[in-house]
C-alpha cells in the first residue's frame, strides 16, 4: 500500500512536470490546460493548474538539445510526425519523457495545393481525419494544444475567404465536443485587418491566434490589439526576416543576414515576443534544418545535425545564460565576390574567420552551389542545388579560401561551414553572380 | 522591413514653399549638391532616402535624410510635444513632419549599421526613441508601424551583438 502510494504520487509529481516515461505513456492521461485572463490584464496558460508560458520550437528534432536549452513545447504541422517511432518510441512519447509539451498540428488542406474549401467530399474527408487524430492523442500527457491548421489561408492575398473560416469554426467545434481539456489555436501567416476580421466573424471558437511572422513579429500584439482581436495570441513560427522581406542582389538573389545578424535577431525576437501579456509563448522556426532558398536560412541546426549560434541566442532569451558549448561567432568577412557580377574562372581571396567562445579549434568547409531556382511559396518543399566542384583551391584553418569562380554564366553563393567538433557550428553564405564581360554592362 | 508609404501626408503649398525657401538660405553642401531633392516636402525626401538605401546609395541616402532633418526637425518636435499618445489612423498624417523625420532617423540608423558604424546607428535610432517616439509610417499592409519601435529593437540587437565578443 505504501509503495503504491509512493508510486501514484511520484507518478503525480512526474505528470505535473510533464515528463512520463515512455513505459507509462499509455496510462498516464492528459494534463488538462485552460486559457486564464483577459485582453486588459493579459492572458496565462494554465497547464495542470500551473502557469505556463510557451518557450517553443517548431520541428521535431534535437529534443534532447531544447530541452537542454530551456525549450519547453514543440509544435508540429501533422499528426503523423508525432506518431512516427524512432527506435520504437513515437515522437509524442519522447516529448513527454523529456518533459517537452506538444502543440499539435493538424494538417488542412490549402487551396493551391488543390484542397477545394467548397467541395462537400473533400471537406468531409478532412472532417473524419481531424476527428480521427484528435481520438487518437486527446488523452496523451504531453498535448498542450491542438493546432487547427497552418497557413491555409494562404501565404498570400488578404487571407479572408469566409468558406475556410467558417469550416475552421466547425472544426473546432467537432474539437471542443470531443476534448474539453486542451485549447484550439489555428495557425495564420502573418495577419492584416481583413485576414483578422473574418476570423472574429466566422471562427468564434478558436480559442488561440497562431500567427506565423518574421521581420514584424514582435509587433504581431500591437497590431492585434489595433484590429480588435481579443483572444490570446501565439508567434507559431519566428526568427529573422524571410528572403521575400529583405534586400535583393540586381539578379534577384535574398541576401540572407550572416549568422551574426541572425542570432541578434532571434534573441531579441524571442525576449520581445514573450514580453507581451497577451502572449501566450512562441516557437522559433525552424528546430532542425531544411532547404528554403538556402539550406541556411531558416534552419537553426547545420544539415550535418551541429546547433548555431541561433540555438544559443535563443537559449540565452529564454534563460539569461548561454548553452555549455557556444557556436563559433562570426568576427570578420572580406568578401570581394558580395553581390557582384564577375567574370567566369576569375580567382579570388575571401575571408570569413570565426571564434570559438571556448577557445577550440574550428574546421572550415567551403563551397559553391548554383544560386537555387525552386522557388516556393508557404515554406513548400525545395531542392538543394548540388555542388560546383573544382572551386575552391585553398582554403586554412583560419578563415581564409581561394575560390576559383565557375566557368558557366549563372547565379551562385559561396557557403561557408564552420564547427567546433562538439556539436556547434555555424553556416554563412554570399551570393554572386558568374557572366560574360559583355552581359557585366555596368562594370566597364 | 515595412516601408513607409509615400503620398499618405496632406502637405499643403505652404510648407512646399516653406521647404524651397529653406533649401535656398541653408545652401546645399557639395554631397547634397549632387542630389534632387524633388519638390523637398518630407514625403518625398523619405521615400528618395528609402530608395537609396534599398539601392545601396548609403551616401545618398544621408543627404536625403538630413536634409529633411534640417527642414522639418523643428515641426516634427513641435508635433511630437502636441501629441502624448500615438495618434489615430485618421489623425495620422496630420503628424506629417513628425512621421518623415522620425522615419528619416530610423533610415539613418540603417544606413549607419550598413557602414559598420554601430555607435553612430544607435545615436539616430536613441534620438528617434527620445525625441520622436510617436512617429508613424503607413504600411500598405493596413496599418500605422511605429519606427521608435523598430529603433527601440535595433538597439537591443546592437547591445546583444556586442555581447557576442
Amino acid at each position: 500500500m505504501r509503495s503504491l502510494t509512493k508510486a501514484i504520487l511520484s507518478t503525480a509529481v512526474l505528470m505535473q512536470a510533464g515528463v512520463v516515461a515512455a513505459s507509462d505513456v499509455s496510462k498516464a492521461a492528459a494534463i488538462p490546460v485552460r486559457i486564464e485572463g483577459s485582453i486588459v490584464e493579459g492572458f496565462s496558460l494554465l497547464r495542470g493548474g500551473k502557469p505556463f508560458q510557451i518557450r517553443g520550437a517548431g520541428g521535431h528534432e534535437h529534443l534532447d538539445v531544447l530541452a537542454a536549452c530551456g525549450g519547453n513545447t514543440i509544435r508540429t504541422w501533422d499528426v503523423e510526425t508525432l506518431l512516427k517511432k524512432t527506435d520504437g518510441v513515437r515522437l509524442i512519447d519522447r516529448a513527454a519523457e523529456r518533459g517537452i509539451a506538444v502543440t499539435v498540428g493538424i494538417w488542412l488542406g490549402h487551396e493551391r495545393h488543390g484542397f477545394d474549401y467548397g467541395n462537400p467530399r473533400q471537406l468531409q474527408q478532412q472532417r473524419d481525419r481531424v476527428v480521427e487524430a484528435v481520438k487518437a492523442l486527446r488523452d496523451h500527457p504531453a498535448v498542450l494544444t491542438w493546432g487547427l491548421g497552418n497557413e491555409m489561408e494562404g501565404p498570400t492575398g488578404s487571407g479572408d475567404r469566409r468558406q475556410i473560416w467558417q469550416e475552421i469554426d466547425r472544426l473546432a467545434g467537432f474539437i471542443k465536443s470531443l476534448d474539453t481539456a486542451h485549447p484550439v489555436m489555428t495557425v495564420v501567416a502573418n495577419i492584416n485587418p481583413a485576414k483578422v476580421a473574418a476570423i472574429k466573424q466566422h471562427a468564434p471558437q478558436v480559442d488561440i491566434l497562431g500567427v506565423n511572422a518574421y521581420s514584424g513579429a514582435t509587433g504581431i500584439g500591437g497590431q492585434l490589439r489595433q484590429l480588435g482581436w481579443e483572444k490570446p495570441y501565439c508567434i507559431t513560427e519566428y526568427g529573422l526576416p524571410g528572403p521575400w522581406e529583405v534586400e535583393k542582389t540586381a539578379w534577384n538573389a535574398p541576401r540572407e543576414p550572416t549568422s551574426r545578424k541572425k542570432a541578434g535577431s532571434y534573441n531579441v525576437a524571442t525576449r520581445e515576443i514573450l514580453a507581451d501579456k497577451a502572449c501566450l509563448g512562441a516557437y522559433v522556426f525552424l528546430w532542425g534544418q531544411k532547404q528554403e532558398a538556402t539550406a541556411s536560412w531558416f534552419g537553426m541546426f547545420l544539415p550535418s545535425g551541429e546547433k548555431t549560434i541561433t540555438v544559443d541566442a535563443v537559449t540565452d532569451a529564454w534563460t539569461d545564460h548561454w548553452p555549455a558549448d557556444r557556436s563559433p561567432v562570426l568576427r570578420e568577412v572580406e568578401m570581394p565576390l558580395d553581390g557582384r557580377l564577375l567574370e567566369p574562372g576569375a580567382k579570388l581571396q575571401v575571408t570569413a574567420r570565426y571564434r570559438d567562445p571556448e577557445g577550440e579549434p574550428l574546421s572550415y568547409e567551403w563551397e559553391v552551389r548554383r544560386e537555387s531556382s525552386d522557388h516556393q511559396v508557404g515554406g513548400d518543399v525545395e531542392q538543394r542545388p548540388a555542388v560546383v566542384p573544382d572551386c575552391i583551391v585553398m582554403a586554412d584553418a583560419a578563415g581564409e579560401a581561394t575560390v576559383r569562380l565557375p566557368r558557366k554564366p549563372g547565379a551562385y553563393r559561396l557557403f561557408v561551414t564552420v564547427r567546433d567538433g562538439h556539436g556547434s557550428g555555424c553556416m554563412d553564405n554570399w551570393p554572386f553572380a558568374v557572366t560574360t564581360t559583355d552581359e557585366q554592362g555596368s562594370t566597364r | 522591413m515595412y516601408r513607409c508609404a509615400a503620398g499618405v501626408r496632406n502637405v499643403g503649398m505652404v510648407w512646399v514653399w516653406l521647404a524651397v525657401s529653406a533649401a535656398v538660405v541653408v545652401g546645399l553642401s557639395r554631397a547634397q549638391a549632387d542630389e534632387d531633392f524633388g519638390d523637398f516636402r518630407s514625403a518625398t525626401l523619405t521615400s528618395k532616402a528609402w530608395e537609396a538605401l534599398g539601392a545601396g546609395k548609403l551616401k545618398s541616402a544621408l543627404s536625403f535624410t538630413d536634409k529633411c532633418r534640417e527642414l522639418y526637425m523643428e515641426e516634427a518636435r513641435n508635433q511630437q510635444g502636441s501629441v502624448n499618445e500615438f495618434a489615430s489612423d485618421e489623425d495620422a498624417p496630420k503628424l506629417w513632419a513628425l512621421n518623415d523625420v522620425g522615419t528619416c532617423l530610423f533610415i539613418e540608423g540603417q544606413v549607419y549599421e550598413q557602414q559598420k558604424k554601430s555607435k553612430e546607428a544607435v545615436a539616430a535610432y536613441e534620438q528617434l526613441v527620445a525625441q520622436l517616439g510617436y512617429a508613424q509610417c503607413w504600411d500598405p499592409q493596413g496599418w500605422f508601424w511605429k519606427p521608435a519601435e523598430a529603433a527601440a529593437k535595433r538597439i537591443k540587437e546592437l547591445e546583444f551583438d556586442a555581447k557576442l565578443d
